[in-house]
């Protein structure tokens, strides 16, 4: 009783939130030429974080050329400017400063952290980065070489990194979602210099940037300057590729992919989720929370503490522009992946049924609550945030609105949502990757299986790539 | 004599005139000042409430004084026949003129001379974006930093720092590998695990499921010295932390249904992070061949054997000695006061035992006398090298020149082994350089990932070379100022999270016995000169103080 008191006392102390989740101040500037900037002061410490966004990603990737996005992103630093690869890299590592830029599905995006005292430079690297990279035919051959060579590194020590690659391409067929951000063997082997040339022409341009900057400097100054930078770039070539919704492709199905001798199996299990826009955001990741978005989620209840048969189980609701994923990502010994995959099914088809009563939502929003505030606790965490609002059209209403959309979630809403964002136990994509010699026979329960080899050079089963 | 006459007659109209001239003028000037020289704009609504309060008195005054030969004086007093008035009106004529005529200059000026605006942004070059952070100050010791010891020996350190409503706990218990013999050996990280299962009140999950309903995550990582604790909270379930953490440290239940299924978890986490990871696994073996004494020789998450074999007294005996408040020290950073946390303290910690102090680690690795190598084969798409020399311990002086020379080496891809190996000649998909942090003496350590046809042995001696060059050479000025803003950077970064306050302070107090010392940093830095690197090197980086290890595909006849 005593027990029931204290866990009702804590649920009732960490509900009564009066401080919501906010963003902090910002100003946000719009210049002529579509760039926009996003400011916001920080002195804590002597850091400023910065990240630009180019629009476009490796969902903007040409047929057969996966790869092509995160590839210009490796090779736009590698000389820009009037600095040679080495040369940039020593400019920013001489001062303690961080540069990397890479791309996801739907940007290429540039972080940069600096020492205050040298935020003239990082400016000036950025912006040589974007708006003047050498693209040097040397340089590119070697990022793609080296690209292809850590992706078989992988196969070898790390699979379980080649995940996103594999589930993405099953889940989204043909689709630009499909595309593998890093490529494939095959894929960058089959790019050239002029198609990291042509894509700097096609998808570069001051129209699609975003450029977010936090940390200790005056704002005034630091918008006359990024104005003053940034604000001539002349729009791209191409008009931004539109992203058509996906086709729904029939599940359940299985790709099996053959990892011979392998003693673990990595699996995730899902289908297609839910936009950035997604109304009922909160109520989702209050549902995700409990269903494996903590150490004390359903799945890890199940799949760790209970049977012990993995170290790790999630459930990840990734969101992009026009659709999502929901998947169930975990681990286990190859001979208990039937036994971990069946359990994770069961705890999924738990989940729809039972939904979430009041005090697991009243736990969750706790956790949410109050595992927020340190996310936007740096100047880059901070830039970031601000990029990826602006990137998805939102204002600071999709933070500030927040707190009150957790606390108006219902269990029907909930429900509701449940319905509507996770797949049913019967409509489920499993991707896996192990040893198909003893999985291929039992993981034929689940669905259609699809075979293909780690060593097959691409990670869609199909030809096109 | 009618009011209007009268009113000429004291030039009350044209000081009028003369006041609105003025006035006029005057606006004008401070709006140019306001846009051109960035004066403020209060400045122009003051100046306007100013004038517009000071016509009726101008008005006013200009009615009751008037000019005379001998000062100004009230009209009344002056004789009429003497007055000047006339005079004075011609006086304010002129002026009303001139200022006319230089109001008329200035609207025609206006328009004909170039807008008399903000100058347009000039090139980043000439922006000066001063940081408002002042870099000239030494890093001090922040005040706001408090730190006690309860009675029975537990310490504690309270950083307040209220930016978030967050809370972000560290402590570190003086148990680690370290501590471990064969028989036992993985048994402080397994602890890690079971500080989570239950204590005698509270079942097994119940701690996790208590902390995530207030809000709160937490973790805990095991090393060859220190277990640690992780907690990171909401303000609002400070309360809830401490009667959960005096709880598990008071009281953990060391069931054995809970050991076996326990113990089949770490056998899955060294399936994953060893025996399935090619890396790891090289590692472990590394550390065992690099020592031959020193308990740092096995691993953290112990042999497969021992955790078969871990008795129930063992595990007994090792949480009453080393989970005992006088051998653990916390770190609260957030927005806390150190006033509530010592009464917390007092509250939920202080009846908890003091205990005898662990036996003390007197084993010293011998020197080493020779090179070590050996060589795994196995499955392995990319062969690996990792290369290992006997140096300093963390709160070693020449630790943290250590850290400078692998900056230099290392860090990033303007480093020397970075252009050396993977881009100039493509030797290497990758290269990196670190110093393993401890009580006793550690390694330091380079890795190596080569591309699947890649020459072990060419690597090797490429990596070889290059430590040989800063052996002779020593590093320059450029080299070692680039190092110590790496390390500047990544002080400061460190410090922008409650969470980063709570690890470098901990970290500092735990291993160099002052968590003072971690505000000494950047001057430290800049006290040492390329000298010192070149003779750190020279004393670590020696053949017959060297342990090499290969992982490769069975070499099968043809050079592979």
């Amino acid at each position: 009783m005593r027990r029931a008191l204290f866990v009702a006392l804590t649920l009732l102390a960490g509900s009564a939130w009066s401080a919501d989740i906010t963003v902090p101040d910002y100003e946000r500037v719009e210049l002529d030429n579509g760039t926009v900037l996003l400011l916001s002061e920080k002195h804590d410490v002597p850091l400023v974080g910065m990240r630009a966004i180019i629009r476009g990603g490796s969902a903007a990737d040409p047929v057969d050329r996966a790869g092509l996005a995160n590839l210009l992103a490796n090779v736009i630093q590698k000389g820009a400017g009037e600095r040679t690869a080495a040369e940039f890299a020593e400019a920013a590592a001489g001062v303690g400063g961080a540069i990397s830029a890479s791309s996801d599905l739907e940007a290429i995006s540039v972080s940069a952290e600096f020492l205050s005292r040298d935020v003239e430079l990082m400016i000036e690297l950025v912006a040589d980065m974007l708006m003047r990279p050498t693209l040097s035919k040397e340089e590119f051959e070697k990022e793609r070489d080296r690209s292809i060579a850590l992706i078989q590194a992988a196969k070898g020590s790390d699979p379980s990194r080649l995940m996103p690659a594999y589930a993405n391409a099953f889940i989204f067929g043909n689709h630009a979602y499909g595309n593998p951000s890093g490529g494939s063997e095959a894929s960058l082997a089959e790019l050239t210099h002029e198609d990291i040339q042509q894509y700097y022409e096609d998808f570069f341009g001051g129209d699609r940037l975003i450029v977010a900057v936090v940390g200790d400097f005056d704002l005034e100054a630091m918008k006359a300057a990024l104005t003053s930078v940034f604000g001539g770039w002349a729009a791209a070539a191409e008009k931004s590729p539109v992203l058509a919704p996906p086709a729904l492709i029939a599940a359940p199905r299985v790709l099996l992919v053959d990892k011979p001798g392998a003693t673990q199996t990595y699996f995730w299990i899902g289908n297609v989720g839910v936009a950035v826009d997604y109304p009922r955001r909160a109520e989702l990741d209050l549902a995700n929370t409990v269903f494996g978005g903590r150490f004390t989620s359903m799945l890890m209840t199940a799949l760790r503490v209970e049977s012990g048969l993995t170290y790790g189980a999630r459930s990840v609701a990734e969101r992009f522009s026009e659709t999502g994923t929901v998947t169930i990502r975990s681990f286990t010994e190859t001979s208990t992946t039937i036994e971990a995959i069946d359990l994770a099914i069961n705890v999924l088809d738990r989940l729809h049924i039972r939904g979430l009563n009041n005090e697991l939502i009243a736990s969750a929003r706790n956790y949410i609550m109050g595992q927020f505030p340190p996310t936007l606790e740096t100047a880059s965490s901070l830039a970031r945030m601000l990029a990826f609002l602006e990137q998805h059209g939102q204002d600071r209403s999709y933070i500030d609105e927040y707190g009150a959309a957790l606390a108006a979630a219902t269990p029907v809403t909930i429900s509701n949502t449940i319905a509507e964002a996770y797949p049913t136990v019967d409509d489920l994509v499993f991707v896996l990757i192990g040893d198909a010699e003893v999985l291929r026979e039992d993981v034929a329960k689940y669905g259609p299986v699809t075979e293909i080899s780690i060593i097959a050079p691409r990670f869609r089963p199909q030809p096109a790539e | 004599m009618s009011l209007f006459s009268e009113l000429r007659r004291r030039n009350v109209f044209k000081v009028a005139l003369l006041y609105a001239v003025a006035s006029w003028l005057l606006v004008w000037l401070v709006n140019h000042m306001i846009d051109g020289v960035g004066l403020s704009a209060w400045v122009g609504d003051y100046a306007l409430l100013l004038i517009v309060i000071g016509f009726p008195v101008a008005l006013i005054f200009a009615w009751v004084y008037e000019i005379t030969p001998s000062g100004i004086k009230k009209g009344i007093d002056v004789d009429q026949t003497q007055s000047i008035v006339y005079k004075t009106g011609q006086k304010l004529n002129a002026a009303v003129a001139v200022l006319a005529v230089l109001g008329v200059a200035a609207v025609i000026g206006e328009q004909l001379l170039p807008e008399f605006v903000r100058p347009v942004p000039v090139p980043i070059e000439e922006i000066r974006l001063k940081p408002v952070f002042d870099f000239s100050a030494k890093a001090e010791v922040p005040r706001e930093i408090t730190s006690f010891q309860l009675p029975n020996g537990l310490k504690i350190i309270v950083w307040p720092d209220h930016d978030i409503p967050n809370v972000a706990l560290y402590y570190f218990v003086r148990a680690g590998s370290r501590n471990e013999y064969p028989g036992i050996t993985g048994i402080a990280h397994f602890f890690e695990h079971m500080m989570f299962n239950g204590t005698k009140s509270r079942g097994q999950g119940e701690f996790d499921r208590t902390m995530e309903a207030a809000g709160g995550a937490n973790n805990a990582r095991t090393s060859n010295d220190t277990t640690v604790y992780m907690d990171w909270f909401p303000r609002s379930a400070l309360e809830t932390v401490f009667e959960l953490e005096g709880d598990r440290l008071a009281n953990l239940a060391i069931d054995p249904d809970v050991v076996e299924t326990e113990r089949g978890a770490v056998y899955s986490e060294r399936r994953l992070r060893v025996d399935n990871d090619n890396d790891g696994r090289l590692f472990e073996q590394m550390m065992a061949t690099a020592y031959v004494a020193h308990p740092y020789q096995s691993p953290v998450i112990g042999w497969p054997s021992d955790i078969k074999n871990w008795t129930q007294q063992d595990l007994e005996a090792f949480y009453k000695t080393y989970y005992a408040p006088n051998n653990i020290t916390l770190v609260f950073a957030g927005d806390v006061t150190p006033e509530e946390i010592y009464l917390l303290a007092d509250q939920y910690l202080s009846p908890i035992p003091r205990q005898h102090p662990p036996p003390e680690i007197t084993t010293v690795e011998p020197e080493q006398q020779g090179e070590r190598r050996f060589v795994i084969e196995t499955d392995a798409q990319s062969p690996l090298l990792h290369v290992a020399f006997h140096a300093a311990a963390t709160d070693d002086p020449e630790t943290l020149q250590m850290d400078l020379l692998l900056a230099i080496l290392a860090e990033g891809n303007s480093s020397r082994l970075h252009r050396a190996l993977v881009e100039e000649a493509p030797v290497a998909l990758s290269v990196g350089g670190m110093q393993t942090d401890g009580f006793d003496p550690g390694l330091v350590y380079f890795y190596m990932t080569l591309p699947p046809d890649g020459d072990l042995g060419d690597a090797e001696a490429r990596l070889l070379l290059e430590l040989q060059r800063v052996v002779e050479n020593g590093v320059s000025a450029a080299e070692l100022q680039k190092a110590r803003n790496l390390r500047i950077a990544s002080f400061w970064r460190g410090l922008q999270t409650i969470n980063g306050k709570a690890s470098s302070l901990g970290s500092f107090e735990v291993f160099t016995g002052d968590y003072e010392n971690l505000f000494m940093i950047p001057e430290r830095l800049t006290a040492i000169e390329p000298g010192d690197l070149q003779a750190v090197a020279a004393q670590v980086f020696r053949t017959e103080n060297m342990t090499v290890g290969t992982l490769r595909p069975p070499a099968e006849g043809a050079a592979e």
